[in-house]
């Protein structure tokens, strides 16, 4: 679905992407893993167009991204959540959702009576500002408000930040219960048990190249690829 | 009112119409006072378009004075130099003024200004119009201005007519304001007003908003500067120099309240008073509107509207509290969805 070939991408002088190559497969869950600095975000932020790459191609279901403002992106299907969880604080919840069905006013009500099932929480907090939220429900709100624009891709960066282990868990139920319905998800974390525990594939990125690719699988066995490749972090669940 | 929802949120621009329709009816031996409500209506109408601008979309455009000179210089020029008909005149400048409202935003939008700079380089653009007029003395008359009677439509000759011309653009604007912001689009401009980055992520293209309100704005700024030329009889560029119309909407958007529907008229009812009381000052107007100026953004951000609708809520849900009882908690900071289009939002600076 998206294939990202020999991708470089810098602020300034500084190229902090340099050579990446990967696929995600559609209808699966993809993990790229890494210690901060790795060039997570980065990457991220250049799939969804904040950040023009110096050279290499982008192709989602077949047709390039390059030269696409967020807005053309998210209109193509791929939809980011930003590790800040980028909400509207001013807004209601129900504003936030509004907003997140942008491009496609239409399907709202249909999108929202999912994401309702799907975060019965945020229904009974429809009304209350998004930035009265606990850190949770934050997370939950922006996961939903990107799947109010029917995304077909859905780019986490690091979804367990700053939630309790509990938390995390349940999060991770949720992700789940998303791809089994078909959407396809690349997520950036450094809880590196949880992602496994979700992703089919596994990415890691090493000072902005791909040091490992493989199944989830083989990461989750050895615990000697983990600590070569993933240093000290670890992470709940597994 | 439950029988027509759709128009319900234009009650309070039909009011403010209506009660600024009667002002002639009490003044009409008094031409001067006229006169002022005249102006009065004009900077309401600068300020609505300010408001979209600086309120709205964080862009600083301190060039007001530029849009409209356009459209008075456009206008006049048109007839006495081209021999147009001073209607086709007047939409002709007024266009013009949209495109260069539209291309000053789009530089900014596509260079990645932030708002301070779009400030410093539509500051620059209005010192370059008031040479350019200066310069092109053979068609301007340079600082000596043009006596545009019998140039324009007739707004000098009939005074009451004028003023209510130029309240029917006032409640236009207001209108088209009020519109945008009850649909998705005023959603969508609350959005880029808090965060662009985010704004974008969601979808909304924020380029597009900001160019279109930058247009939008234009439009209804050299609207009003060309009947502006048409009713004062006479054109000078320091007529629409920063002092004399970018402070002075500054202050009022200020003073009512940004990104309210009424601030821009309750902020230029309430200049108005000020000015005619520091306007024997002579000179140090300009010194007060500074200080005035400097107060507003230190303690007054927020405006009169905001200030009057907080306490209006706080009154309600006081009384709402004392006759439901403890039992339920209002809510302190009132109706969430009222507060869509003027909740304390992140600065825009």
């Amino acid at each position: 679905m998206l294939e990202v070939r020999e991708l470089w991408v810098g602020y300034n002088d500084v190229s902090v992407i340099r050579g990446v190559t990967l696929e995600v497969p559609a209808g699966e869950a993809t993990a790229v893993l890494g210690p901060n600095g790795s060039g997570k975000t980065t990457l991220f932020r250049a799939l969804v167009g904040l950040l023009r790459p110096r050279s290499g191609s982008i192709l989602f279901e077949g047709v390039p991204l390059n030269g696409l403002r967020p807005p053309q992106v998210v209109q193509r299907g791929i939809v980011y959540v930003a590790a800040e969880r980028e909400l509207f604080p001013q807004l209601t919840v129900l504003e936030n959702l509004e907003l997140g069905a942008y491009c496609c006013p239409r399907a709202f009500q249909s999108r929202l009576e999912l994401v309702f099932e799907l975060f019965p929480r945020l229904a009974e907090r429809r009304s209350q500002r998004a930035g009265t939220l606990s850190g949770g429900e934050q997370q939950m709100l922006a996961i939903a408000r990107a799947l109010m624009a029917q995304p077909k891709l859905l780019l986490l960066d690091e979804p367990s930040t700053g939630l309790a282990p509990l938390l995390v868990a349940e999060l991770y139920r949720r992700l789940e219960a998303l791809r089994r319905e078909g959407v396809t998800i690349l997520l950036a974390e450094q809880q590196v048990g949880a992602a496994l525990s979700l992703c089919a594939r596994v990415y890691v990125l090493k000072e902005g190249r791909v040091a490992f690719c493989g199944g989830a699988s083989s990461l989750r066995g050895s615990s000697e690829l983990r600590k070569a490749y993933l240093g000290g972090i670890g992470g709940v669940g597994g | 009112m439950n029988a027509r929802p759709v128009l319900s949120h234009m009650l309070p621009v039909l009011g403010t119409g209506i009660a600024l329709a009667a002002v002639p009816l009490f003044v009409r031996e008094s031409g001067y006072v006229l006169r002022i409500a005249t102006f009065l209506l004009m900077l309401a109408t600068y300020a609505v378009g300010f408001n979209l601008l600086f309120g709205h979309t964080r862009q600083l455009f301190l060039c007001i004075g530029v849009l409209a000179g356009t459209g008075a210089y456009g206008s006049v020029l048109l007839v006495r130099n081209a021999g147009l008909n001073p209607v086709a005149a007047i939409a002709v400048a007024v266009a013009i003024a949209t495109g260069l409202g539209a291309f000053l935003s789009y530089v900014g939008v596509r260079r990645g200004f932030g708002v301070l700079f779009v400030g410093i380089v539509t500051l620059a653009v209005s010192l370059i119009f008031q040479n350019l007029v200066l310069g092109l003395r053979k068609y301007t008359n340079g600082e000596t201005g043009i006596v545009t009677q019998g140039l324009g439509v007739g707004l000098a000759e009939n005074p009451v007519q004028a003023y209510y011309i130029l309240l029917a653009v006032l409640v236009a604007a207001l209108a088209v304001y009020q519109e945008i912001m009850g649909s998705r689009h005023g959603l969508a401009l609350h959005a880029l007003s808090d965060d662009e980055v985010s704004a974008e992520l969601s979808g909304i293209d924020v380029a597009r908003y900001k160019v279109g309100v930058a247009a939008l704005a234009a439009g209804f700024i050299s609207l009003v500067g060309a009947l502006f030329a048409d009713w004062n009889g006479f054109i000078s560029p320091s007529l629409f120099s920063v002092g004399h119309v970018d402070i002075p909407v500054l202050i009022v958007l200020l003073l009512g309240g940004m990104r309210t529907l009424l601030g821009p008229v309750v902020g230029a009812i309430v200049f108005t008073i000020v000015d005619a009381i520091v306007r024997p000052f002579g000179q140090l107007t300009v010194l007060a509107y500074g200080v005035l100026l400097v107060a507003l953004f230190l303690v007054f951000r927020e405006g009169t509207v905001t200030l009057l609708q907080r306490g209006w809520e706080m009154v309600q849900s006081s009384t709402q509290r004392g006759q439901v009882g403890r039992g339920v908690a209002a809510d302190e900071d009132g109706d969430p969805l009222s507060q869509r289009t003027n909740s304390r939002a992140k600065s825009p600076y």
